[in-house]
């Protein structure tokens, strides 16, 4: 049995056509979105423009300082997360793989706790160097699992997802023993890290962040069609031709890449690049193709919902958004799964 | 080779672009300190802060607090800008502060920052001893044009401490295990504010130098650090009674410390010796009371 997606043809015009109607809903949803806080602002006084010497105008840094760049900001992780984790399960060819799978979580946790606990004080540009800890304990950690199961065989997914677990385990462990004897008053702070920290960014960060995950996506596009032959079998892809070291590599990189961006701005938010990835999977049919543009663009309009709802749902206080992603993001899932899974032929 | 070697340009071209739209965002010049007169509206990021500006007297001008700031109890009628963990930045810009008051810790030092970014003046203290809460309290006074009265409360309490000290000082040390947490078992160790409290109500700590603030112990070290007094602050004060008997009940399986032997186990309100506060006083006089009833019989 096969989706009616999967019988036609994926044609330019199609898909062209479900990108640019996706791109519409998420530009809708976060228009929707910045209209939604806990304070009431009024668009007319946004419109007045920054506050001068001796009017102050709040609705303005409200609206232009605070909400919008935290919304652009939960679009580029919800998209760096959702096509990272798609390229982590097509390439392990594991339903269970996200982003976090290779151990980038407690990589990046141990970045960021170190980087709590050893009380630097250094800002760079004003910002903690908490961020960039947490990207340099990503990469680290990415590179090392890739080099131990590089040990293993030349690549082999189970060497690799064993040496991500053990890794993501060993590095757990480091994170808890330094929680553990850090002075209290310091491990509050990489609680909330942990849970995902959804701030507004100034717009230089949030540009550049934009830049690398849309790079990424491209890349992720440009070699989708090998994609979709290796994640059917490794064997099947390097009889007909495909150079499946180079793509492995290539979408390795860049996956990890993009998800130690995302992490290194939001912290850890999970269930993002576990679920979306699926649910578009199960609607729109396993093409590639369409699965990087359209898991990005859904990633993002789920993300940016989900921290609306955080920062809104026990107002004055704010949640984390980890918190939201998984109690909302799973009863959703889960009527998806009930709804399409009698209509896809890859869940077996 | 070619299609990197676009990709390259591109991204060269995406930083270049957005140098050159956004730039690197100056900070607003919020290092100049406000001059005393101009503070008009002041948020409060903890408890302790809020208490430290009713005490001077600034409770008119408090325009916004935290979830948990509830002494004085015209505190919890003030606007609320989130929780001294999860800050709310739109409330907290919303009130349109002139100063906003933090601690040190890293979440409520990002709030700081993220409001000097938007421009905002703020003022973050480290308040973890008694001298740095004195130190904080006369701080806040020139900040917001009460120096004077700042100087006359740590007056006050310095003076009241004092007389407590001599009052207590010259018997004895008592012994007091000040417990956290029961389960797992957590308690006060010397790196911490109550471990000066307890040292001004005329006690020592019974629990050495440990490597943690608040150190979980096991009952070999229960046993061995051979506590005279088991004080145990409760985070719900209405239920006092409730958990005096609980406790009784849990230290009976240490039957041979001089604390449970002779039934010195005590449960108090934690709210004044759980903040550092302008009732510092208060809460070291709760602990004192505990350590020599008898001292405080009349």
């Amino acid at each position: 049995m096969q989706t009616k997606a999967m019988k036609e043809l994926l044609t330019p015009r199609k898909l062209i056509i479900k990108i640019v109607s996706a791109a519409i809903v998420l530009v809708l949803v976060m228009l929707v979105c910045s209209l939604i806080g806990t304070e009431s602002i009024s668009m007319k006084e946004v419109f007045r423009g920054a506050s001068k010497q001796a009017v102050v105008n709040p609705d303005y840094e409200i609206f232009v300082k605070v909400r919008v760049p935290r919304i652009i900001l939960a679009a580029i992780v919800g998209a760096a997360l959702a096509s990272s984790g798609l390229v982590f399960q097509a390439l392990l060819r594991n339903p269970l793989a996200d982003p976090y799978i290779l151990g980038i979580s407690s990589g990046a946790g141990l970045g960021a706790v170190i980087a709590v606990i050893s009380g630097i004080n250094w800002t760079l540009w004003g910002r903690s160097p908490i961020a960039l800890f947490a990207f340099a304990g990503a990469l680290g950690t990415v590179w090392l699992v890739w080099f131990i199961s590089r040990l293993t065989g030349k690549f082999h997914v189970t060497g690799l997802l064993l040496a991500g677990v053990v890794v993501n385990a060993f590095f757990s462990a480091v994170i808890m023993f330094l929680t553990s004897v850090a002075k209290s008053r310091e491990i509050h702070a990489t609680i909330f890290w942990l849970m995902g920290n959804m701030i507004e960014e100034d717009f230089f960060v949030l540009w550049m962040g934009a830049g690398c995950i849309l790079a990424g996506i491209l890349i992720l596009f440009n070699i989708s069609p090998q994609l979709n032959v290796i994640s059917f079998s490794a064997e099947d892809a390097k009889s007909i031709g495909v150079n499946t070291a180079r793509i492995h590599t290539i979408a390795f990189a860049v996956a990890a890449f993009m998800t130690a961006v995302a992490v290194s701005l939001s912290g850890l938010i999970g269930f993002v690049g576990l679920v979306v990835p699926h649910a578009v999977r199960l609607v729109f049919g396993p093409d590639h193709r369409q699965l990087f543009p359209l898991s990005s663009i859904i990633g993002a309009i789920f993300l940016v919902a989900a921290d609306t709802l955080a920062r809104v749902i026990i107002a004055p206080a704010q949640l984390p958004v980890g918190v939201v992603t998984a109690m909302v993001g799973g009863p959703f899932f889960l009527v998806l799964l009930v709804k399409f899974s009698k209509k896809v032929g890859w869940l077996g | 080779m070619n299609k990197w070697l676009l990709l390259f340009l591109i991204i060269l071209f995406w930083s270049a672009a957005g140098l050159a739209i956004f730039g690197f965002q100056q900070d607003q010049n919020y290092s100049a300190t406000p001059l005393p007169n101009q503070v008009d509206r002041i948020i409060s990021m903890a408890p302790n802060l809020t208490e430290i500006l009713f005490a001077l007297g600034l409770g008119d001008k408090i325009v916004g607090v935290t979830l948990d700031s509830d002494y004085p109890p015209e505190a919890t009628k003030k606007p609320k800008a989130g929780t001294f963990w999860q800050p709310n930045i739109e409330a907290a810009i919303a009130a349109k502060p002139d100063l906003v008051i933090t601690l040190g810790f890293t979440q409520q030092r990002n709030l700081a920052e993220r409001l000097k970014r938007i421009g905002y003046k703020s003022l973050t203290l480290n308040i973890e001893k008694v001298s740095e809460l004195f130190e904080a309290i006369r701080i806040i006074g020139t900040y917001t044009g009460k120096q004077s009265e700042a100087n006359k409360l740590v007056g006050d309490i310095s003076e009241k401490l004092d007389k407590l000290s001599a009052l207590v000082g010259t018997k004895a040390k008592i012994r007091v295990l000040w417990v956290v947490q029961r389960e797992p078992l957590r308690v006060a160790g010397r790196d911490t504010f109550i471990n000066e409290l307890i040292e001004l109500a005329g006690g020592e700590n019974a629990i050495g130098p440990t490597l943690h603030q608040y150190p979980p112990i096991g009952a070999e070290q229960v046993i061995a650090c051979n506590p005279d007094v088991i004080i145990e602050p409760a985070m719900n004060p209405k239920n006092l009674a409730g958990q005096q008997s609980s406790a009784l009940e849990y230290w009976l399986r240490f039957k041979n410390i001089p604390a449970v032997t002779n039934k010195r186990i005590y449960v108090i309100d934690g709210d004044t010796v759980s903040r550092l506060g302008p009732r510092l006083y208060e809460g070291t006089e709760t602990i004192a009371r505990c350590l020599r009833p008898e001292l405080f019989a009349n």
